[in-house]
C-alpha cells in the first residue's frame, strides 16, 4: 500500500490513467486539511489522499507571500492543540514561520506522502449508483468514498471591477499572489483596499517606494499589536514546564472569548474597544482631515477589527497619501479617482480579499441531483453544523459556511470540526453505513440556530457591509456566538439529523431507506 | 494629461540633514510657472486649501503647477537634525528647506512663492541665502499675513519684560513635557466653544465664519506642542529686514489684514517700504487667517503675479 502510494503522489500520473479509489479525499491542505489528515492518520487510517493545487503544503499560508504577511492572533492560540510550539520567535508570528510550522507539522505526522500536489479539483460529482464521489483534478481522477472540503475561505482571491484595469501597463499584483520578483522600490505604488492585508502590506512597503497611494472605500477600526519577540526565556519554560504553553494559550483564549460578549451578545461592552481604537488612531494621526478619514462611521467589531501599530505611521508618512474619492478608472500608467485627481502609477497593489461569501469550490461539487453547491446556496449558505448538506452524501465542509471568526483563532473552530467530522466517519463505520446524509429539517433548524444567535449582533446591526455577510445580508460565514458552543455543538456527531445507508442496503435514495 | 483631471503625486523631499518633506504636486510637469505655498506657525498646507481650490482650473487647463508642504516638523514632514535638540532651529533653516524642495521639485522653469506667516519669513530667508534664485528663478513673490522681523515682544512694559524673562524656561518646560501639554489640550478640541472662541479672538476677523474658524482650529490642534514650542523662540529671532535685497528685483504682492493680532499691519507697512515695488493690500474685517478668510484677495494677487511670471519667462 505504501509503495503505491508514494509513486502516486509524484502526482505525474497521467489524467487519463486509472481512477484511483480512496477512502476519504480531501481538497487542501492548508491548517483545515492537515488537521483532517492528522485525525485520520491519529487512529490509523492511512486511505486518504490531500488534493492539492499548489506544490506545497499550507494553504493560504502558502499563498499569502505579500511583505509584512503575518497572523492577527498569537501563535500560542494559532496553532494545533496537538502540536503546540515553543519555539515561536514573536508572540504574532509572520507569514514565514507559520508555513514554516505547517511544513513541519506535515512532515512531524508523516502526511506528505497522502499528498497529491497539482491537483486542482475540476469538479467532484457524487455517483449515486456506486455511492461514491467522483472527483476529477489536474494530477488525475479519484473515487472516494468520502470528499472532505477542506478548501477554506481565504483561498481564492477577488479583483475589483474597474475601469481599464485591463489597460493598466504597469504592473498589477493581488496581495495573495504577490510577485517577490518585482521591486517596487523607487515606484509610485497605488494600494487598493485597507483590510487585513492591506493594513500589513502598506507599512512593509512605504518606506521603499517612492510614493504610495492608500485607496480606501471604508476605513477599518484598528487596535495596537501587542507583538514583541518572545524571550529565550520563555521558549524553555514552554518546553520544559509541563502545561505551561497551554495555559497560556488558554489565557489568550478566554480573553480573547470575552469579545463576543460585545460582538454578539452586549454591544455596549464593545465601547471600551472602540474608544482603545480612538485614541491609537489620535496618538497615531495629528492630521484632522487624515484621522477623519480613517475613522469609521460603523460600531467596531461590524468589520473585521484589525491591529497594527505601524498602519496609520505608514498613511501618514511623507510619501503616502489616502485616497478616499473613489476609483473612476485606471489608466495605462495612472489611476483617476472619482473627484477627477489622476496619480501617475507604475505598480498596483490589489487588496481586495477572497471570495468568502461565494466559496469558489461550490461550483465545483455537484450532489446527488446533479446541481452544484453553489446553485444549491443560490439563496445563501446552508449546512447542518456548518459541515454538511443536504443532497450532497458523504460530503463534509471545514471551513465553509458560519464557522468563521474573527476576534480569535480559526484553528480552534478547524479543529472542533474536524472532531465533528472525525466522529461521522469513526460513526459509519460503527453502523457499517456506507452513506450517510444529513437531513433538510437539520438544515432548517441550524439555519434558524444561526440567524437567532445573529439577531443583535454588531454584525447585522453594526451598520456596515461587511465580507461577514451574503449578498441578501445574511451572516453565512461567522460563528455568532462564543466558540466553545460551537465545539459543544459539533463535539458528536448529531445521528438523528442523519440518514444511513447500510453498505448491504440496495442502490435506492436515502429517503427511501429510511 | 488628459482634460478633467489633475495630475497629482505626493512627494517626500529629502532635506540634506535628512529630514523629509511632505509635498504635493498637483499638475503636470510641463506646465509654464510652478507655484510654491508655503504655511505658517502650527498649521500645515491645508491651510492653503481655499486659494489652491481657486487654482484649480488654471491647474486642470495645465497652465499651472502647485505645490504645497508641509513645513519641517509641521504636517507630514519630519524634523530631521531636530528630532532631539530644537535648540538651532531658526527659520533661515526653513529658508533651507524650501531651497531644497525647488532644488528637487523644481529645478527649471519659473517659479512663484506664497507665504502665509511664518511662511513669509521662510521665503525671506531664502531670499537673504540664495538670492541668485531671485533673480533667475522666481518671478514673484506672495507674502501674507507676515512680517521681516521684529516680533518678540520690546520689553517696554512690564507684562512683555516678565514674558520675556519667563518664554525660555516655559519653552523648554513645554518641550520636556510636550506629552503632558498634549494630554491636556485633547481635553479641550476644536469642537469646543471655548476652544473656537479662542482662535477667533486671537486669529481671525469679524467677517469669519464658524467653518472657517474650525476648519484653522483642526489643523493647528493636529500640530504638535512641539512645533509650537520649538518654533516659538525661532520667530522672535527672525529679522530679514535688512536682507530683503534679493526680494527687491521681483514682483511682490504683500497682503494683510486689518485686525491682525500675531503679526499686525505694521509688519507688512515695513515690507512695503523695504519694498517700494510691493504691492500693499490691506483686508478690512480681517484676521491672521487672511488666507482662510480672503481666498479669492489673494488667487487674486498670485494670479497676477503668474501671468507677470510667466509673461516674464516669455520675454526673456
Amino acid at each position: 500500500m505504501t509503495s503505491t502510494l508514494e509513486t502516486q503522489t509524484t502526482a505525474t500520473r497521467e489524467p487519463s490513467g486509472a481512477v484511483r479509489e480512496v477512502g476519504v479525499a480531501i481538497i487542501g491542505s492548508g491548517f483545515a486539511g492537515l488537521c483532517m489528515a492528522i485525525a485520520l492518520k491519529r487512529r490509523g487510517e492511512t486511505d486518504f489522499v490531500l488534493l492539492e493545487r499548489a506544490q506545497d503544503v499550507g494553504g493560504t499560508w502558502r499563498d499569502n507571500t505579500y511583505p509584512g504577511a503575518a497572523c492577527d492572533v498569537q501563535s500560542n492560540l494559532y496553532s494545533f492543540s496537538f502540536a503546540l510550539n515553543p519555539d515561536w520567535g514573536r508572540s504574532y508570528s509572520e507569514q514565514p514561520e507559520i508555513q514554516a510550522y505547517l511544513q513541519r507539522v506535515a512532515e512531524e505526522f508523516d502526511v506528505r506522502r497522502h499528498c497529491v500536489f497539482g491537483a486542482e479539483v475540476a469538479g467532484a460529482r457524487w455517483d449515486d449508483e456506486a455511492r461514491r464521489w467522483l472527483v476529477s483534478t489536474a494530477a488525475g481522477d479519484f473515487r472516494a468514498r468520502i470528499l472532505v472540503s477542506a478548501a477554506g475561505a481565504l483561498a481564492d482571491p477577488t479583483y475589483p471591477d474597474i475601469p481599464g484595469l485591463d489597460t493598466f501597463a504597469g504592473t498589477v499584483m493581488h496581495s495573495a499572489r504577490w510577485d517577490a520578483e518585482h521591486d517596487l522600490s523607487g515606484e509610485k505604488v497605488a494600494v487598493i483596499g485597507t483590510g487585513a492585508s492591506a493594513i500589513q502590506v502598506v507599512p512593509a512597503i512605504q518606506p521603499i517606494v517612492e510614493s504610495i497611494a492608500v485607496y480606501q472605500r471604508t476605513p477599518a477600526w484598528v487596535v495596537p499589536r501587542t507583538d514583541h519577540p518572545v524571550k529565550p526565556l520563555m521558549q524553555r519554560l514552554y518546553r520544559r514546564v509541563p502545561g505551561f504553553q497551554k495555559a497560556v494559550r488558554g489565557g489568550l483564549y478566554l480573553f480573547r472569548e470575552f469579545l463576543v460578549i460585545g460582538l454578539a451578545k452586549r454591544r455596549r461592552f464593545l465601547k471600551p474597544v472602540g474608544k482603545l481604537a480612538k485614541a491609537h488612531l489620535e496618538r497615531q494621526v495629528r492630521d484632522p482631515k487624515l484621522r477623519k478619514a480613517l475613522t469609521p462611521d460603523y460600531t467596531i467589531g461590524c468589520k473585521r477589527i484589525l491591529i497594527s501599530n505601524d498602519y496609520f505611521p505608514a498613511v501618514a508618512a511623507p510619501n503616502a497619501e489616502l485616497v478616499t474619492a473613489g476609483i473612476a478608472e485606471v489608466r495605462p500608467h495612472s489611476v483617476v479617482s472619482k473627484d477627477g485627481v489622476e496619480r501617475p502609477t507604475d505598480t498596483i497593489v490589489l487588496a481586495t480579499g477572497f471570495h468568502v461569501t461565494d466559496l469558489p469550490i461550490a461550483e465545483k461539487i455537484r450532489g446527488r441531483d446533479g446541481r452544484s453547491l453553489a446553485e444549491v446556496w443560490e439563496e445563501g449558505m446552508v449546512s447542518n453544523r456548518s459541515a454538511t448538506v443536504a443532497g450532497f452524501p458523504n460530503m463534509f465542509l471545514l471551513v465553509g459556511p458560519n464557522v468563521g471568526v474573527g476576534h480569535t483563532s480559526m484553528v480552534y473552530m478547524i479543529e472542533s470540526q474536524v472532531n465533528y467530522v472525525d466522529d461521522a466517519l469513526r460513526t459509519m463505520d460503527a453502523e457499517a453505513l456506507e452513506v450517510l446524509e444529513t437531513t433538510r429539517e437539520a438544515q432548517e433548524a441550524y439555519r434558524a440556530l444561526i440567524a437567532e444567535k445573529s439577531k443583535g449582533t454588531v454584525w447585522l446591526g453594526g451598520g456596515c457591509a461587511s465580507w461577514y455577510l451574503d449578498k441578501h445580508g445574511h451572516n453565512t460565514t461567522l460563528w455568532p456566538d462564543f466558540t466553545f458552543r460551537f465545539r459543544k455543538l459539533t463535539r458528536k456527531l448529531d445521528r438523528e439529523n442523519y440518514v444511513g445507508v447500510p453498505a448491504a442496503a440496495p442502490a435506492t435514495t436515502p429517503e427511501v431507506a429510511a | 494629461m488628459s482634460a478633467g483631471t489633475v495630475l497629482r503625486r505626493v512627494a517626500a523631499v529629502r532635506t540634506g540633514d535628512g529630514a523629509l518633506i511632505h509635498a504635493v504636486v498637483d499638475g503636470s510637469d510641463d506646465a509654464p510657472v510652478t507655484l510654491v505655498l508655503a504655511h505658517g506657525w502650527t498649521l500645515a498646507q491645508a491651510s492653503w486649501d481655499d486659494v489652491a481650490h481657486l487654482l484649480t482650473p488654471k491647474v486642470a487647463a495645465g497652465e499651472l503647477r502647485l505645490i504645497r508642504y508641509d513645513q519641517r516638523g509641521h504636517g507630514r514632514s519630519t524634523w530631521g537634525r531636530y528630532a532631539d535638540d530644537v535648540a538651532e532651529l531658526s527659520i533661515d533653516q526653513l529658508g533651507a528647506d524650501l531651497g531644497a524642495l525647488l532644488d528637487q521639485l523644481v529645478p527649471t522653469g519659473p517659479v512663484v512663492l506664497g507665504g502665509h506667516s511664518m511662511g513669509g519669513m521662510t521665503i525671506m530667508c531664502l531670499a537673504a541665502a540664495r538670492p541668485e534664485l531671485f533673480t533667475d528663478r522666481v518671478g514673484g513673490v506672495a507674502l501674507v499675513s507676515t512680517s521681516a522681523g521684529d516680533l518678540a515682544p520690546s520689553g517696554e512694559k512690564l507684562a512683555e519684560r516678565l514674558q520675556l524673562k519667563l518664554a525660555p524656561g516655559l519653552v523648554t518646560a513645554a518641550i520636556g513635557g510636550a506629552r503632558l501639554v498634549e494630554r491636556f489640550r485633547q481635553l479641550v478640541p476644536p469642537s469646543h466653544p471655548r476652544h473656537r472662541k479662542i482662535v477667533r479672538e486671537l486669529l481671525y476677523g469679524a467677517d469669519a465664519t464658524d467653518e472657517m474658524v474650525i476648519a484653522g482650529a483642526e489643523i493647528m490642534h493636529a500640530s504638535t506642542v512641539r512645533a509650537f514650542a520649538a518654533f516659538y523662540p525661532a520667530l522672535g529671532q527672525h529679522d530679514k529686514r535688512t536682507e530683503l535685497k534679493a526680494l527687491s528685483g521681483v514682483p511682490v504682492e504683500v497682503l494683510v489684514g486689518d485686525s491682525d493680532k500675531l503679526t499686525p499691519q505694521r509688519h507688512s507697512r515695513q515690507l512695503a517700504e523695504a519694498l517700494p515695488d510691493a504691492a500693499l493690500h490691506v483686508a478690512d474685517r480681517t484676521g491672521h487667517m487672511l488666507i482662510q478668510e480672503r481666498p479669492r484677495l489673494v488667487a487674486d494677487a498670485i494670479e497676477r503675479l503668474l501671468t507677470a511670471a510667466t509673461a516674464g519667462r516669455a520675454a526673456a
